[in-house]
């Protein structure tokens, strides 16, 4: 059971890196842009830890304010800082 | 053409909204909250956002080192603005470096047995 959990997030993990991918490449101004490898896996890093600040954060805000469930109002609070963090 | 490029932005937003629903949900479990649905399309809409800034600074950076291709370094220079987070970069790279020198032999295996997992 565990390691077909683990085979998911393997398996969900590297559908996001070719998210990733393809987002670099169509955020880019000039077609001849390109990405090597590394910079796929460390951006799809980098955005997973965004997500995660983002939420966590959120959730703090929740538990501030002692609400049962994270609602847009908490992560309007945070989202400031949140941007000039990154 | 833009018809075309807004379909597969809306595809990508698509993929990013599920990714991050599905993070939320994980975060969300560990602590016995859950995530409304609004907070995780404003999550995923501002992930996308952040998504197109990076990408800009990537190809900028890359550009004034008289490059095309994006490299980890940019990457390092675009997670500059945090301590943490540019150490938990630079570490990583390291790490895909090492790996990278180690496993050089072992990659296509190793492409094999992920490509056998996919299946």
């Amino acid at each position: 059971m565990k390691s077909k959990n683990l085979c998911f997030n393997l398996n969900f993990l590297y559908l996001f890196q070719e998210t990733v991918n393809k987002l670099l490449s169509s955020f880019f101004k000039e077609e001849k842009t390109r990405c090597n490898s590394d910079v796929v896996v460390l951006m799809a890093e980098m955005l997973k830890i965004f997500v995660q600040e983002a939420a966590v954060r959120s959730q703090k805000q929740a538990e501030a304010e002692d609400c049962n469930q994270v609602d847009i109002e908490h992560f309007e609070k945070i989202v400031p800082q949140l941007l000039l963090d990154f | 053409m833009s018809l075309d490029k807004d379909e597969t932005h809306q595809r990508l937003k698509a993929a990013v909204h599920y990714t991050v629903g599905r993070l939320c949900q994980k975060i969300g479990q560990d602590q016995s909250k859950e995530f409304s649905r609004q907070t995780i399309a404003a999550i995923a809409e501002t992930t996308f956002r952040q998504c197109e800034i990076f990408a800009k600074d990537l190809e900028a950076f890359a550009r004034h080192a008289k490059r095309t291709t994006v490299s980890a370094d940019d990457v390092k220079l675009v997670a500059r603005r945090s301590t943490a987070l540019s150490m938990y970069i630079q570490n990583k790279s390291e790490e895909l470096n090492q790996e990278k020198k180690s496993t050089g032999k072992r990659k296509s295996k190793d492409t094999e047995e992920s490509r056998d997992q996919g299946l």
